[in-house]
């Protein structure tokens, strides 16, 4: 349950002090409609494609997964253990849920779903994203991605 | 996850995204975002249940349409409870593999290794038919054996790191962790007639009722008197989870 009031000490408090980036405003990019969406995935669950590197700081970069990636080939190293794993050990789709957008895809709700998918590490922090956050839109763009689908751990 | 949100749609990319703590993606203010009840580690929901994680999908991506923002919206509906062998107010899972009892603490350090092998040589059977049933393992870096052996090396004293893989000692000994404990969780449940358990229930059995639990709080100790910071850090945030 991650709802702050019901968690167990100490996680309880150690999440409710993490600091929060401030921003001074909330950015607005527009599509088109959804059925005309390319969707890709953005998780920051420390997803990998087995033998890529595996996290192991707070660098802030990701890791690039092909959207043809088999579920055995995909694997996790985010560093905290004070999250479920057994999920994603039984589904790869509880957190990248790359089935269930090409099902979307077939029945016509979106587009399309990108070629290539992206995590990061979301225990490192948010201002080391930020670089590598702006590579990653270039190359969101260069797939014709125009709708990023964030998907936290 | 918020601030991700932020720095793409500054370029232009249209986002939205699911929140799993309702109060930082309110401070954070991301353009859109759909906060759901559900534990840490499963943002979807449910594992295996696809029309549930439909559910939530179409929910987060219909954000998209929205004239204006910031939007965060809340999931309506609780993750279903599949926990399969769990009675009401009881949080142990019974692990149909038989171990010895788990060492005690005052138990000696090569007992403990002993035993640590004792399970991982019981449970590896299980482990590889489960592996062929699923097709498929979360351990990401290391086999059982080497897993185990990496932990029982640093207990011993034993010099330990992936050379060839440039892997520090403290990141060797976090992946090994992770991945015996992915071990544990997949020959568990492959055994004849194993239920899956939930993550608490699993959790609990794990860190209170296997040699593999006990040596890792043990690994936790050591790591806090080392003088190099990162198994330091490693020790107090990324072997055992908090409350253990």
């Amino acid at each position: 349950m991650a709802r702050l009031d019901q968690m167990a000490e100490p996680q309880r408090s150690h999440i409710a002090n993490l600091p929060c980036p401030h921003f001074d405003k909330t950015p607005w990019a527009t599509g088109p409609e959804l059925s005309k969406r390319r969707v890709a995935i953005i998780s920051t669950a420390g997803l990998h494609r087995r033998g890529d590197r595996p996290f192991t700081g707070m660098d802030g970069d990701y890791r690039v997964i092909p959207g043809d990636t088999v579920a055995n080939d995909l694997v996790m190293t985010h560093i905290s253990t004070n999250f479920d794993r057994t999920g994603f050990q039984q589904d790869v789709n509880l957190i990248f849920p790359i089935n269930r957008l090409q099902e979307l895809v077939a029945e016509g709700v979106i587009g399309s779903v990108a070629d290539f998918h992206y995590s990061f590490m979301g225990a490192a922090d948010p201002s080391n994203m930020a670089s590598h956050a702006q590579n990653l839109a270039r190359l969101l763009a260069g797939d014709n991605v125009d709708a990023a689908f964030l998907v936290p751990v | 996850m918020g601030a991700l949100a932020h720095y793409l749609e500054e370029t232009g990319i249209p986002t939205t995204q699911i929140s799993l703590i309702y109060e930082h993606t309110d401070a954070i203010r991301p353009p859109r975002a759909l906060w759901v009840p559900f534990e840490l580690g499963r943002p979807l929901g449910v594992p295996g249940d696809a029309a549930f994680q439909r559910k939530v999908l179409l929910s987060v991506l219909t954000l998209l349409e929205a004239k204006e923002g910031p939007v965060l919206d809340v999931f309506p509906e609780e993750a279903p409870d599949t926990s399969s062998e769990k009675t009401e107010g009881e949080d142990t899972w019974a692990c149909p593999v038989s171990f010895a009892p788990p060492p005690a603490e005052e138990t000696g350090l090569e007992m403990k290794i002993q035993a640590l092998k004792h399970e991982v040589t019981e449970l590896r059977p299980w482990y590889d038919i489960g592996l062929e049933k699923r097709g498929r393992t979360a351990m990401a870096d290391f086999d059982p054996e080497t897993a185990a052996e990496v932990l029982c090396d640093y207990l011993s004293g034993k010099a330990i790191g992936i050379p060839e893989r440039e892997i520090s000692p403290a990141v060797a000994l976090r992946l090994a962790a992770q991945d015996l404990k992915s071990f544990y969780f997949e020959a568990a449940i492959s055994r004849p007639g194993a239920k899956t358990p939930d993550s608490k229930a699993f959790a609990n059995w794990y860190w209170t009722q296997t040699a593999a639990g006990e040596i890792l709080k043990d690994i936790r100790e050591k790591c806090a008197a080392e003088e190099d910071r990162d198994l330091q850090m490693a020790g107090k945030m990324f072997l055992v989870p908090m409350g253990q």
